[in-house]
């Protein structure tokens, strides 16, 4: 009799655990570029590659269709129209100028044009041309590149709660 | 059995089942641990967890459901349920990368989160509710996340035509209908053209035999004079469409009998007038004359040639026309001269432009081709070949059919094997357990498949008769990218609403302009009415813009306008009478709704309006920063030197007020000027004048060969 019951037990048991046993498959560990929407070869370092999101992505178009002639020093066309310019325009990567700058900042110059936020007036006003959301992909581009890295300053969190 | 027995029974009996009832009970209660247990459970926990640790708990909370949160999406058959552990995917400020996951917020994209969940894009099985079934292909659910690096196929599953927002997609597309992949398999939204290669038919006419076993044997790979294997004799940034296929020795004399042997239409060669031959035959500098025409001629705009500066070599020109380094060692003196003179008496489908050629020129361009545009030791390394035998000849035919030749090159009389290669059209949404794999070494997922089929046919089916790409990793992935968007007709009516067509324009001039439009091809780099190039700019509207005489002057003589565009217009020595059709053409049908080119009166611009013009243009908008006039100012804008000569009052005017409603894209600002300003600038703008461009200042552009 006691058999009998050996077997029922290991049954149930064996039922028990049959589900634990599924194989589970493991998470592969990717490649970090695997992850990225588009990625851009750094300037100063070609070994270096950045990996760029959607808006970054976004941000690389638009500038090469309207900032580069200025911005850059090869241009879709070869040379660069930056010697031409007075005073010369800051490099896109130049992180030196540009980390210090806040969003709002280069928001404004871009969409305003230099000459209302106090800076060369051959800088034109990009804000009828080229949409807000345009303007800010071109921002988290040129922060994604900059040389040194950019840091995003720390806010405080705001004191009251948001509803 | 006596009571007491029965008694004795029962009780083991009651035993047992009390037993059987415990592990019973046991059983059922696995049930709802295991549900407890559930691992989006134990992520929700997580959130809530860490929600609390963020300055914005709150509000974070507020947004938080608990249970499975899921996304329908009935026309696309798609049910979502990763918001159910991705709880801050939608919260801006949870979008830091030191969020951990599963809780960072997405970045923003034009389809909300809320609305279209993640398998739209991402693929991977939305209704799993553990993370290895959700994202990784099991036993039971197939289709895994695609690398972000490719999600861009995905937007091409609904948007069947190009966005801006996708470069990889496009430029995956434009390969493969580039490299003809069309002409073997069968894809979504990428159609065979009528004619993918040349027409072989009168081949043996152009090329020796010779060349053609060196073409079959290396396709675009020489070998150099310092022993290095490069492409096409140089080092090109294009891939060669014509890729290499695995062919014998023995298959390759075939097939070069076969195809030297046709010769569908014999040509005369051409008769010089004597004179022309008697006044440049003997001159010790032909070649250069016919380098200075060539490049006056501007045919880098199309073609490109290997030029050495220091001890780098480079490619410089167009990529429309095939390379021309080593030409006059492939083809035959003769057969030059007739293509140059009527390119589509060869080919009807040929892209080049029929140019008026005067005996001069075309003596001197052939002679410049002839001696300096080629190699020596080109064929050094072909064998010795024989005339080709009747049984080589007929090998040779029954090759080209079997290798698939035929899937991109017509030979009169000769007729392919349709649907050579497999159906791709929808490779992309197929399951790994679709995939044949055969005893290839690589990870079994599609991305790897698409990439090894591409790299190295033999690595999945050793019997596989696709020949060998060489495409850089960015052209690998960008057609991995094209291939993983073709997941097949939409699985449901509801779907097809969503798909955003492929636009199809087709423009074809009528009449005496349309005899000139297809003479010199003026569509291969220019667009009108949407179809055609975009090498040179749009004239969809030029009758707008520029004016009459300008226009002519232009045609017989085009100058450098633009500095940014990196190819310059070939003179094509037109006759006044085409120049004329041309700008009559333009001036009566290329007009934009916006310019009004008769209603202007030139007379209200005043001299002090256009001093006030220039101020304006130099001092408070600060123009020069783009454009040139004269020798100084940007060229990333025209040059405004010869603006009063050639362009209309009313197309400067309405260009002030809003240059992207004339041309879509244009690179110039839109800015607020007042109607003042743009009356005072357009007056300067006029009085913009030169007088006879001097001829030598254009040749003088030329001799960089095209890219400046």
């Amino acid at each position: 009799m006691n058999w009998r019951a050996l077997i029922l037990v290991f049954a149930i048991s064996a039922m028990a655990t049959l589900q634990a046993c599924r194989e589970k498959a493991a998470i592969a560990t990717t490649n970090p570029l695997l992850k990225a929407y588009d990625v851009e070869q750094d300037a100063n370092d070609p070994q270096r590659v950045i990996p760029l999101n959607y808006q970054q992505a976004q941000g690389k178009r638009v500038f090469n269709n309207t900032c580069v002639w200025c911005h850059a020093e090869a241009t879709p066309a070869g040379p660069s129209n930056r010697s031409n310019v007075t005073p010369t325009p800051p490099l896109f990567t130049d992180g030196e100028t540009l980390n210090p700058l806040t969003d709002e900042f280069l928001q404004n110059t871009i969409t305003l044009g230099g000459s209302a936020m106090g800076k060369s007036t051959m800088m034109p006003p990009w804000g009828q041309t080229i949409s807000e959301d345009e303007i800010r992909s071109v921002i988290a581009y040129i922060r994604a590149v900059a040389q040194p890295p950019y840091q995003p300053t720390a806010r405080p969190a705001s004191q009251y709660p948001v509803k | 059995m006596t009571a007491e027995e029965m008694g004795k029974v029962s009780k083991r009996l009651r035993a047992t089942f009390a037993i059987a009832s415990v592990a019973f009970v046991a059983v059922l209660a696995v049930s709802p641990v295991k549900d407890y247990f559930q691992e989006w459970k134990r992520h929700e926990k997580d959130y809530v967890r860490y929600a609390q640790t963020r300055p914005d708990t709150k509000h974070l909370l507020a947004d938080f459901h608990s249970g499975i949160d899921q996304i329908w999406l009935p026309d696309m058959k798609v049910v979502d349920r990763c918001t159910t552990c991705h709880q801050g995917i939608t919260q801006a400020s949870l979008g830091d990368s030191s969020v951990p996951q599963p809780f960072r917020a997405h970045p923003v994209i034009p389809h909300p989160v809320k609305e279209w969940g993640c398998v739209v894009c991402h693929r991977g099985q939305g209704p799993a509710t553990e993370v290895a079934e959700a994202h990784e292909t099991t036993l039971a659910w197939e289709q895994p996340i695609l690398p972000t690096k490719y999600i861009q196929a995905s937007c091409g599953s609904c948007h069947r035509g190009d966005i801006p927002q996708t470069p990889q997609l496009n430029r995956g597309r434009q390969l493969l209908s580039e490299l003809n992949c069309a002409g073997c398999h069968r894809m979504q939204e990428i159609q065979r053209p009528a004619m993918l290669g040349p027409d072989l038919s009168n081949v043996g006419n152009k090329v020796t035999r010779e060349w053609i076993y060196k073409w079959l044997k290396e396709p675009h790979i020489v070998v150099d004079a310092s022993g290095n294997t490069v492409v096409d004799g140089y080092q090109t940034e294009e891939e060669p469409r014509m890729p290499q296929f695995r062919l014998t020795d023995q298959e390759i004399t075939a097939l070069s009998a076969y195809l030297s042997s046709l010769k569908s239409h014999p040509f005369e060669s051409y008769k010089f007038d004597p004179r022309v031959l008697a006044s440049l035959e003997k001159r010790p500098d032909l070649a250069e004359l016919g380098q200075e025409r060539f490049r006056q001629m501007f045919c880098t705009t199309c073609h490109s040639l290997a030029v050495t500066r220091g001890d780098e070599t480079k490619l410089i020109g167009g990529d429309i026309g095939p390379e021309l380094t080593k030409v006059a060692s492939k083809v035959n003196p003769d057969w030059l001269i007739t293509w140059l003179r009527d390119p589509q008496s060869y080919l009807s489908h040929a892209l080049m432009p029929r140019y008026q050629w005067s005996d001069e020129d075309l003596y001197k361009v052939t002679q410049y081709i002839n001696e300096k545009l080629t190699d020596p030791d080109l064929l050094s390394n072909v064998p010795q070949l024989e005339t080709p035998t009747p049984e080589d000849i007929q090998l040779g035919q029954r090759l080209f059919l079997e290798k698939g030749c035929g899937s991109c090159h017509v030979i009169e009389g000769v007729s392919p094997q349709k649907d050579f290669g497999p159906d791709l059209s929808s490779l992309g949404g197929k399951n790994v357990s679709q995939l044949e794999f055969g005893s290839a070494k690589f990870p079994r997922n599609i991305v790897s498949y698409i990439q090894a089929k591409i790299t190295d046919p033999l690595s999945v089916n050793t019997a596989a008769r696709m020949p060998q790409y060489r495409l850089t990793p960015a052209d690998l992935d960008a057609i991995t990218t094209a291939l993983l968007s073709m997941t097949g007709n939409p699985s449901s009516s509801g779907l097809e609403r969503l798909i955003v067509p492929r636009p199809r324009p087709g423009f074809r001039a009528a009449g005496a302009f349309g005899e000139v439009y297809e003479r010199y091809k003026c569509y291969v780099c220019h667009r009108f009415n949407g179809y055609g190039g975009t090498l040179a700019p749009d004239l969809s509207f030029e009758g707008s813009r520029a004016r009459r005489q300008w226009t002519i002057d232009f045609m017989k003589n085009p100058q450098t306008l633009r500095p940014t565009l990196i190819f310059r217009m070939p003179q094509f020595n037109m006759t006044d009478q085409e120049a004329a059709t041309i700008a009559d053409y333009l001036g009566m049908a290329s007009q934009s709704q916006f310019v009004n080119v008769a209603g202007g009166n030139l007379k209200q611009f005043a001299p002090e309006m256009a001093a006030m013009g220039k101020q304006l243009y130099e001092v408070k908008y600060q123009c020069q920063a783009c454009h040139t006039i004269g020798s100084s100012g940007g060229y990333v804008g025209p040059n405004l030197s010869n603006a009063g000569n050639w362009l209309n009052a009313s197309w400067i005017e309405q260009w002030l007020k809003n240059p992207q409603a004339l041309v879509p894209g244009a690179i110039e600002p839109r800015r607020t000027f007042t109607s003042e300003e743009i009356q005072a600038l357009t007056a300067y703008v006029l009085t913009l004048k030169q007088s006879g461009q001097p001829k030598a200042a254009i040749s003088g552009a030329a001799v960089t060969g095209g890219a400046k």
